[in-house]
């Protein structure tokens, strides 16, 4: 297993957390929650990402994966994947789905209801 | 169309799903059925109850994931794979536990029982107070995490006890949709269920046919032949043999309405549950000749499709005359030596009497205040698959009447006796007659004797001499309030052989046992699985082989500490997750029961 960590500008605020997937075999699960602050007080400009993945030696695949998903989809937060060898098609597909549970663009003060 | 054509087409269209009326079939509904196997764990929780009404305990931001993965090189589930919901069916409040079969195919580890287990003593708590909470358990799952072997297995013997305390309070209600079907350990908790509900593509055994094949060969077991799986353990022969109550197809509407009834039923009558039913077992296991045993269909017609009348007497299979008889019978190919210890242990405990067999592979001694109870080898058990000493069909059922037995005896008496589990068990019994019968059920009785015991107040001790390996050790020795075991290289507790693990996990042995040295419940030495929090004292012997008088008294006086160490504990299983080893290496299962407490009863989420 490998753990890579992951920072990409973003700028849109998740309205709440978000969790979709699974970690089962080509699947992973993805867990976002909005974190709003870049640690030092200020408004947060990255999205911080953890991917840990059962398949080792795809490191440029994930950053070029992801870059071109937060490209795309900036949304800030912590976002945490937990990867059983997905595809990049897949793991986009997943990310997207959090993306939109997560009501990013929504007012920021709707609260989550899970 | 004649008649029976007639029937044909009507049998046919109702398992596609159809509404049969008379002449009319309503396939519109055919149509709109939604699968339910398709769903994944949280999406089949919520489809069972009532709309709007679910909320997720313990979730995945609670982050609540085994910590035994990651150090093997595994990605970890944030909730471990198991969803507990609260929420209400037909009104009434319940709380579901639903596997989420692709991550580990469902496996129990420590943190994915520990929730199971919290949830139905929660519901249990709730009951008491009067407010009756039934549980339903979406069991998909191939058994123990043999990631987290022995406390995966250790987790299986608590969640089986916290059923049967939730159980005759408020029903606990089986659901075994398919497809990874509901196996291992996992099974047994099935066996113990209020109500089983299951669909043709649902399954239900102990052991699974690769497994079986692995052990005893194709002869044996012929994994890959499904017809023969599904004819063996599928959804529709369970029900039409009584092992199952409710078979329904695979759509979320039907499975909903079966689940609502067996909700609104309440819980059974005490001593009607299948697992209690030792008269039914028995009569079984009485058609069963395994020099000659039925085909799967014959049974339905053999027992019946109830579970509550037992079968008249055999009608003996009908034999095709002159049939040679199956080869295992004869020469059954099995990797397990039968091993003398347990023998020799109840024969040296019983200091003065003689252990007097039960059946052949069961020994029992009556001392004063004590009744000791050993699994054997008997190489002539016509159940050719427990000739090594194996735990099988007629072993559980004779362990399960020894316990009622016993419980019934002493009902009256001022001070009820201490029963001891000798163990040595070089596992269940893998074979094709075991798991046609529903091995899981026969253990779930031994299961359910075991605990009733411990309930009423009997000090059960668990005393591992030998090997105390997998179902084995699930049907004799883990539903004890003590364990002990003797502190040498022969003495093994754990989920599975240390050859079939590796080959399930993908590993070598070398591997395995490397592994073993930085995390606790892979390890196979004894003095490791002593560090995992429930065993309750190691004892040093000179020989666990031949035992000097001076070994038997150390281990007669260790027993007398335990049993007194029963009487003034829990009744239950909780003291394993008190002491200070549980607290070291049960972190996170103590971290699942205080969460889940935590949100019980919480009316929103955070």
């Amino acid at each position: 297993m490998r753990t890579l960590h992951y920072q990409f500008p973003a700028s849109r605020n998740p309205a709440r957390r978000a969790h979709v997937g699974v970690v089962g075999s080509g699947d992973l699960e993805v867990l976002v929650e909005p974190g709003t602050t870049d640690g030092c007080g200020g408004a947060a400009a990255h999205a911080q990402v953890r991917v840990r993945t059962s398949v080792e030696g795809f490191d440029e695949v994930w950053q070029a994966t992801l870059e071109r998903f937060f490209a795309r989809t900036p949304v800030l937060g912590n976002w945490e994947l937990n990867d059983a060898g997905a595809t990049p098609a897949l793991v986009t597909l997943r990310m997207e789905q959090a993306a939109e549970a997560t009501g990013s663009g929504d007012t920021p003060d709707s609260e989550e209801a899970s | 169309m004649t008649p029976a054509t007639n029937a044909a087409r009507d049998e046919a269209a109702r398992a596609l799903g159809a509404i049969v009326g008379g002449q009319s079939i309503d396939w519109e509904h055919v149509l709109h059925r939604r699968s339910f196997l398709e769903l994944d764990a949280l999406a089949r929780a919520e489809a069972l109850v009532d709309d709007g009404t679910i909320r997720v305990l313990s979730g995945p931001f609670e982050r609540l994931e085994s910590p035994w993965l990651q150090p093997q090189d595994i990605t970890p589930q944030s909730d471990d794979g198991v969803v507990i919901a609260r929420g209400t069916i037909g009104g009434t409040a319940v709380v579901i536990a639903s596997i989420e079969q692709e991550f580990q195919g469902g496996g129990i580890g420590e943190v994915s029982g520990a929730k199971i287990t919290q949830a139905l003593r929660l519901a249990a708590a709730s009951s008491r107070q009067g407010i009756p909470v039934p549980a339903v358990l979406l069991l998909e799952t191939g058994g123990v995490r043999l990631q987290e072997a022995n406390l995966g297995l250790n987790a299986v013997a608590e969640i089986c006890s916290a059923l049967l305390e939730l159980r005759a309070l408020a029903p606990v209600i089986g659901v075994v949709a398919g497809s990874v079907g509901s196996f291992g350990g996992v099974s047994i908790a099935t066996g113990l269920c209020t109500h089983v509900i299951i669909t043709p593509e649902g399954r239900i055994g102990l052991n699974g046919a690769a497994v079986i094949e692995q052990e005893a060969g194709a002869e044996e077991f012929d994994s890959s032949d499904r017809s023969l799986i599904w004819a063996v353990v599928g959804g529709e022969q369970r029900r039409l043999t009584g092992l199952a109550d409710t078979l329904v197809v695979d759509d979320a509407a039907e499975l909903r309405d079966a689940v609502r009834e067996a909700v609104a039923a309440g819980p059974a009558s005490p001593g009607s549950h299948r697992s209690e039913r030792l008269d039914v077992l028995d009569a079984r296991l009485a058609t069963l000749d395994p020099a000659n045993p039925p085909e799967p269909r014959q049974l339905r017609e053999m027992w019946g499709d109830t579970y509550g009348t037992p079968p008249a007497k055999p009608a003996a299979p009908p034999a095709s005359s002159g049939a040679e008889p199956r080869p295992g019978v004869v020469h059954s190919r099995s990797s397990m030596q039968p091993s003398g210890r347990g023998r020799t242990w109840i024969t040296a405990l019983a200091s003065g009497t003689t252990p007097r067999p039960v059946i052949g592979s069961v020994l029992r001694a009556d001392t004063d205040g004590t009744t000791y109870l050993a699994v054997v080898p008997d190489p002539h058990n016509p159940f050719y698959r427990a000739r090594q000493g194996q735990v099988g069909l007629t072993e559980c059922a004779a362990l399960a009447r020894q316990f009622r037995e016993i419980a019934v005896d002493d009902a009256h008496r001022a001070e009820r006796r201490a029963i001891v589990a000798v163990v040595d068990l070089p596992s269940q019994a893998y074979g094709r007659i075991e798991e046609m019968a529903g091995l899981h059920q026969a253990i779930a009785a031994a299961v359910d004797a075991t605990e009733a015991a411990r309930v009423a107040g009997h000090p059960i001790v668990a005393l591992v001499v030998g090997q105390a390996l997998s179902g084995g050790f699930l049907a004799h020795g883990l539903q004890a309030s003590q364990i002990l075991a003797l502190d040498d290289p022969g003495v093994v507790i754990h989920a599975m052989h240390r050859q079939a693990a590796a080959h399930i996990t993908l590993r070598t042995v070398a591997q395995l046992d490397e592994l073993g040295k930085t995390i606790p419940p892979l390890s196979y030495d004894i003095r490791v699985w002593a560090t995992l929090g429930f065993c309750d004292s190691l004892l040093n012997v000179g020989s666990a082989e031949s035992p000097t008088h001076d070994d038997v008294q150390t281990v007669a006086q260790a027993i007398s500490g335990a049993v007194a160490r029963a009487r003034s504990g829990p009744a239950d299983l909780s003291n394993r997750l008190e002491s200070a080893d549980a607290r070291k290496n049960r972190k996170a299962s103590r971290a699942v029961r205080d969460t889940l407490s935590r949100q019980w009863n919480k009316h929103s989420g955070q």
